[in-house]
């Protein structure tokens, strides 16, 4: 986060007067995020919904894909969420511990989401600065590209090849991937050509720094900050994508599971009063979501030079 | 301006036709597809199908009759499960109620979205702000798959004023819900969007010069303000026309309103490629289309694009 | 009873930081007819005193106190009432044309508004009268112009168009805030002379808001200087020009670079010996897109075309120009930044040009370059320490990290910079200290050659004479060479030995500094000069003015390249006006004279 650190101190300790201390832009962004209260309650709602999917398995008295025959068929009242039972969240229609099936789908729609976002962003942002970088004939060419892939409805491409190619988390993966890098090699090929055409890269040309130390020092560092708000903000997108799929009841296979799939199941059980069975996968669904966005939304406060 | 259409329409062509050879490789290569007999297909539906495509034919042959067919007569060919029925029967069956609650929705996501934020915009901090944002916020995490069982939930299960399904030819109760699962966070993210951008116009330095001339705000906010708002709703619209007929299937599924996105989904369970590539094709189409149509707006709303 | 009444007025804002005050119980008043100067340098209050009482204060702001027009009082008296004066008895005009009109109205559209709201007058009636006004701000083709968008216009031409705006209802003041602040000194003279033609023939008010005393000295009858939000002296033109009583005032006065006389010696006299740098016959072409046909097409551009010139050791070369005639393209093609399409650039005698990358490095020691905005050209996220040391890391990659810290403490004690600021980061210094940064940067390894490319020209004056002083001081320190690029022609006579003139990316007159404004000899030179408008009200009342007919034309126009040479226009339409020893030394593009050019101009204009 702060490459010139070592430098700064190092020049720090010749000064005999005591220097004054500088506040980098992280360091006002991290103080303007922390006054933002309702992105701090977010974070904090994101470390719990985080610690739930990491450490919830330790609490839950039933493995997820372990059936309770005896409970099939009297869901309305043997599989009400209990403490008693060990069923907290109550059971889903083939009396599966719903408490046990939530803490995995949390954690599998978390995965999907962060490593979705993180395959949209390397794959995005290498694109995107590549393209800006380079200029020209190479940048419309590859700008053309992302115009051409963007007017293609992806979602309907993408459950074909999973009809195609078999459900997998892996195709999943891949086809999500596939869609989402797009938006952001956009953002980040308008970023790097901004920074490029600033005056501080072309002093540095004319300094004489090395082209792949002006990449490292000057333009990905002020790349970073539009970087990790968007990704923050690609996160819950990612996670409703794969919700989306899920709900379709073409992703995540059993006896796996996800948010999306789990409220699939919830849905159809409604009419029936089993409210625990949407109630719990929606509730931690619209939680993570929200969180996503408000930390986004502040990251977004706090980095974006707009306000400054 | 008829040389933009004209460029936008160069760069539209080329895309169609990705899409159809796109589609049409993955079909080909697929296990389990007609192209490669691993699974008995019912021999009426190999008839048609060898009678369409030329199955013995190489495979360059194959995909230049079939872009040639969906290019000069929008023929689709036969479905691949069942024989008495062509993927255009099925298009002709679902399309036109996709097109009726898709128009609805999209109309309610744009107007309240645009009102929304409009008003939040100029009655910035105040208690109608506040309730915009916190509606578009809201909205923002109910996708239609979680609106719609809360919606059932509410009006269906107990309430009892809707319907819990169906078409019926499109009457209005059966309209409803659909329309409101699909466009609320579309709504939220245009209110949010034209709220934004509202405010950032309303910051610069025409619309300081248009009070400075003593204009009536009324004036300022429709005759200067509105167009400039409007360009980055604009440019999110193409985005949200995919995302509406994306999540036209789960309305389609989950309120069985027999729109093509119920074709799509069954079509998908049954391996029946022909019906998802017509379907996958026809949305392309209609994306380009749509996109094209805003690429116009666009150009009529800020005259430094119209050449 | 005087028009405008400000009583004890005090703006203030609330921030994040808590409350500012822009301006502290100012008192003022302007009389019918009258043109009042507030001249003060940036963050003054000179602009919110009258955003205030025209109710366009930004939504933090809150203003107290008293503004009467006509006897009405202005001040929180909530838009529907202050929308009967605005626009209609008071006008205003802003600094910035290019962002001041509504982009997607036309010209027409934009002047009829206002008749309608305030008069009620519309359609043909409302159309005749604006053809009208564009006509009497000297638009020309104004029938075909009202129907143009704001972009299809030049920026004078914009800021002509505001005017006329402002002017339509005949109000009886008008507010202009830094009106040609924005603009080239040739385009600046005519919408000063234009304003000066209104006030007489309407009996406008004029409330001039400006950083720059020349300006005011032009245009004023009486000049109220503020800082800091506060009132510092009020007079006549004359007292304040001749007599001023405040200290901030003389200040100001003596930081104002004059065109008529180099306030200031320059340090160190140019080495006689043949030149360190040489420049033959450089182009430098961009392909421009335009929007034409099915896919658009690239037109050539030539930024910089044939400019030959050389320079010695411990010499400065001033180069002044308009906006596109290609200064600033010329010092990155110097300096290989970008690279330049034909002839050679001799540095030291080695040839600079189709050197690579790794070819350059050794030479990028000597050759440093200074940016405008000094905000820019530092990297927000590196400690000021870090970006003066930088350079070090390149050339003299075996000094330990405590000799560099060595380095770059002294350096910055050398350009006055406190060195205990060394952990401090861009945003947080002002821009003059920026600059200094800037210099540091450039100076750290003591080059030979430094190129300052508007590198005074986003300061205030008082922080530009500072910045001035200094590169005068380091030069003569360290001996080095100095291109200095502006487009203010003051400020280049205070430091140049020799200055260039620049005209669509050629070279119209090169000389030494005195010369060149004491017997210019070509029109372009002639016009420029006497368009730069000098900070003393008894001289610029006896000035006469060289005005050449029509607009600064657009490098892509074909015929602009012979504007002043129209007798070879039919001959030879790519004829390149050659360069001619008048006298030693001073070199002159060939031209026709001021006669023919001016009918030609005519001609143009008429077709």
């Amino acid at each position: 986060m702060f490459p010139n650190r070592a430098a700064v101190e190092s020049v720090g300790d010749a000064i005999e007067l005591a220097p004054i201390k500088g506040r980098s832009l992280w360091a006002d962004a991290r103080a303007r995020f922390f006054r933002n209260r309702a992105a701090v309650v977010a974070l904090i709602a994101l470390g719990l919904v985080g610690a739930f999917a990491l450490f919830g398995g330790i609490f839950a008295q039933y493995e997820p894909d372990f059936v309770n025959f005896s409970l099939i068929g009297s869901n309305a009242y043997l599989g009400v969420p209990s403490t008693e039972t060990g069923h907290y969240f109550g059971t889903d229609s083939n009396g599966r511990d719903l408490f046990a099936r939530t803490v995995q789908g949390t954690g599998i729609s978390l995965m999907v989401g962060i490593v979705g976002a993180l395959v949209a962003v390397i794959v995005g942002t290498l694109y995107g600065a590549t393209a800006g970088y380079y200029g020209g004939r190479v940048d419309g060419l590859m700008m053309r590209i992302v115009d051409v892939l963007m007017s293609i409805p992806f979602m309907f491409v993408l459950i074909l090849m999973l009809v195609i190619f078999g459900r997998s988390i892996f195709m999943l993966f891949l086809g999500i991937g596939l869609i989402s890098w797009l938006d952001m090699a956009r953002i980040a090929r308008g970023q790097t050509l901004t920074i490029k055409n600033k005056e501080f890269v072309e002093v540095a040309v004319a300094i004489g720094v090395h082209p792949a130390k002006i990449i490292l020092r000057h333009i990905v560092p002020n790349l970073l900050g539009i970087v990790i708000v968007y990704a923050t903000l690609l996160v819950p997108n990612m996670i409703i994508f794969e919700s989306f799929i899920s709900f379709l009841g073409l992703g995540v296979q059993e006896p796996a599971t996800s948010l999306g799939a789990l409220i699939n199941e919830g849905s159809r059980t409604m009419q029936f009063g089993y409210y625990w069975q949407i109630g719990f996968p929606l509730f931690f669904f619209v939680v993570t979501i929200f969180a996503f966005f408000f930390v986004g939304d502040g990251l977004r406060d706090a980095l974006d030079p707009k306000d400054r | 301006m008829l040389s933009f259409i004209f460029r936008r329409l160069a760069v539209a062509v080329p895309t169609l036709l990705i899409l159809v050879v796109l589609s049409f490789v993955l079909m080909y290569s697929a296990p389990g597809g007609p192209f490669n007999s691993e699974r008995p297909l019912p021999p009426e539906v190999l008839a048609n199908i060898e009678a369409k495509y030329g199955l013995d034919q190489p495979f360059w042959k194959q995909i230049v009759n079939y872009v040639v067919s969906v290019v000069t007569q929008f023929d689709f060919g036969p479905s691949f499960q069942y024989k008495d029925r062509t993927v255009n029967d099925v298009i002709a069956q679902g399309f036109p109620v996709t097109l009726t609650y898709g128009f609805w929705s999209f109309v309610v996501a744009v107007t309240v979205g645009v009102s929304l934020g409009v008003a939040a915009a100029i009655r910035q901090n105040t208690w109608l702000d506040y309730l915009a944002v916190g509606i578009s916020i809201g909205a923002q995490v109910l996708p239609n798959f979680v609106m719609a069982p809360i919606l059932l939930l509410i009006f269906t299960l107990w309430l009892g004023w809707l319907p819990g399904g169906g078409w019926q030819g499109g009457q209005w109760q059966f309209l409803i819900m659909p329309v409101i699962a699909l466009s609320t966070s579309y709504m939220a993210s245009i209110a949010r969007i034209t709220r934004s951008s509202m405010l950032e116009v309303l910051n610069t330095n025409f619309i300081r010069t248009a009070r400075a001339k003593g204009l009536p705000m009324r004036r300022v906010i429709w005759r200067h303000a509105m167009k400039p708002t409007m360009l980055p709703v604009l440019s999110y619209l193409g985005p949200a026309f995919v995302g509406m007929i994306t999540g036209s299937v789960i309305i389609d599924v989950f309120f069985s309103t027999g729109g093509i996105g119920q074709f799509f989904v069954n079509s998908a369970f049954n391996r029946d490629y022909s019906v998802i590539m017509g379907i996958t094709i026809l949305v392309g189409t209609l994306t380009i289309l749509f996109n094209l149509l805003v690429d116009i707006l666009y150009a009529w709303l800020d005259p430094k694009i119209r050449y | 009873m005087a028009l405008l009444d400000v009583k004890n007025l005090s703006v203030s804002f609330e921030t994040g930081d808590g409350t500012v005050d822009a301006v502290k119980d100012i008192t003022l008043s302007i009389a019918q007819g009258e043109c009042l100067g507030i001249v003060g340098e940036s963050g003054s209050g000179k602009s919110q005193t009258f955003l205030a009482l025209m109710g366009l204060l930004a939504r933090n702001g809150q203003a107290t106190g008293s503004a009467k027009f006509g006897g009405q009082e202005m001040l929180n008296i909530g838009a529907s009432a202050a929308n009967k004066v605005r626009g209609n008895h008071v006008a205003m005009i802003f600094q910035d044309p290019l962002t001041a009109l509504t982009p997607h109205l036309t010209v027409g559209q934009q002047m009829a508004e206002v008749l309608e709201v305030h008069s009620g007058i519309s359609g043909r009636k409302a159309r005749r009268i604006c053809i009208e006004w564009l006509e009497r701000v000297r638009i020309p083709e104004a029938r075909h112009r009202i129907d143009q968008y704001p972009h299809q216009l030049s920026g004078g031409m914009r800021q002509r168009v505001m005017i006329a705006m402002a002017m339509v209802c005949k109000p009886k003041l008008l507010i202009a805030d830094e009106p040609t602040t924005a603009l080239d000194v040739t385009v600046q003279a005519e919408i000063l002379d234009l304003m000066a033609a209104l006030q007489k023939e309407e009996q406008t008010a004029i409330a001039l808001i400006t950083h720059d005393m020349g300006v005011v000295a032009r245009l004023c009858d009486r000049v109220a200087v503020m800082r800091h939000g506060e009132y510092v002296e009020e007079g006549d033109v004359d007292t304040i020009f001749h007599a001023p009583k405040h200290a901030y005032t003389r200040m100001l006065l003596d930081a104002m670079p004059r065109i008529d006389q180099p306030s200031k010696e320059l340090h160190i006299e140019a080495a006689p010996e043949k030149s360190i740098l040489t420049v033959t016959d450089m182009e430098v072409q961009f392909d421009i897109r335009v929007n034409q046909g099915l896919f658009g097409k690239r037109v050539p551009l030539r930024a910089v075309d044939g400019v030959t010139f050389d320079l010695a050791r411990r010499e400065t070369l001033g180069i002044v120009g308009e906006s596109g005639c290609g200064k600033s393209t010329l010092a990155r093609a110097v300096l290989q930044l970008i690279p330049p399409t034909a002839g050679s650039v001799t540095w030291m005698g080695q040839k600079l040009d189709g050197l690579d990358r790794r070819g350059m490095l050794p030479h990028r020691k000597n050759l440093q370059i200074v940016f405008q905005d000094p905000l820019a050209s530092l990297d927000p996220r590196m400690t000021i320490a870090a970006s003066i040391a930088e350079p070090l890391q390149s050339f003299q990659p075996n000094l330990s990290a405590k000799e560099r810290q060595k380095h770059v403490a002294e350096m910055m004690e050398r350009v006055d910079l406190d060195p205990r600021m060394i952990n401090r980061y861009p945003h947080e210094l002002s821009g003059g200290q920026n600059q200094r940064v800037g210099i540091a940067r450039a100076m750290i390894n003591k080059p030979e050659l430094v190129i300052c490319d508007e590198a005074v020209s986003a300061l205030d004056v008082s922080i530009q004479a500072q910045i001035i002083d200094l590169l005068k001081e380091l030069q003569a320190d360290m001996g080095l060479s100095m291109m200095f690029i502006s487009h203010d022609l003051s400020v280049v006579r205070d430091i140049s030995h020799r200055i260039m003139v620049l005209y669509l990316g050629r070279i119209v007159e090169l000389t030494d500094r005195d010369t060149i404004y004491e017997r210019p000899v070509h029109p372009y030179t002639q016009s420029l000069i006497s368009a730069v408008p000098i900070p003393d009200p008894r001289i610029e009342r006896t000035r006469q003015r060289l005005r050449l007919p029509g607009e600064l034309p657009s490098p892509l126009d074909p015929g602009a390249g012979l504007r002043f040479l129209p007798s070879r226009r039919h001959s030879d339409p790519h004829y390149r006006p050659a360069l001619q020893e008048v006298a030693p030394g001073h070199w002159v593009a060939e031209h026709d004279s001021i006669e023919a050019i001016m009918q030609a101009e005519e001609m143009r204009i008429a077709v």
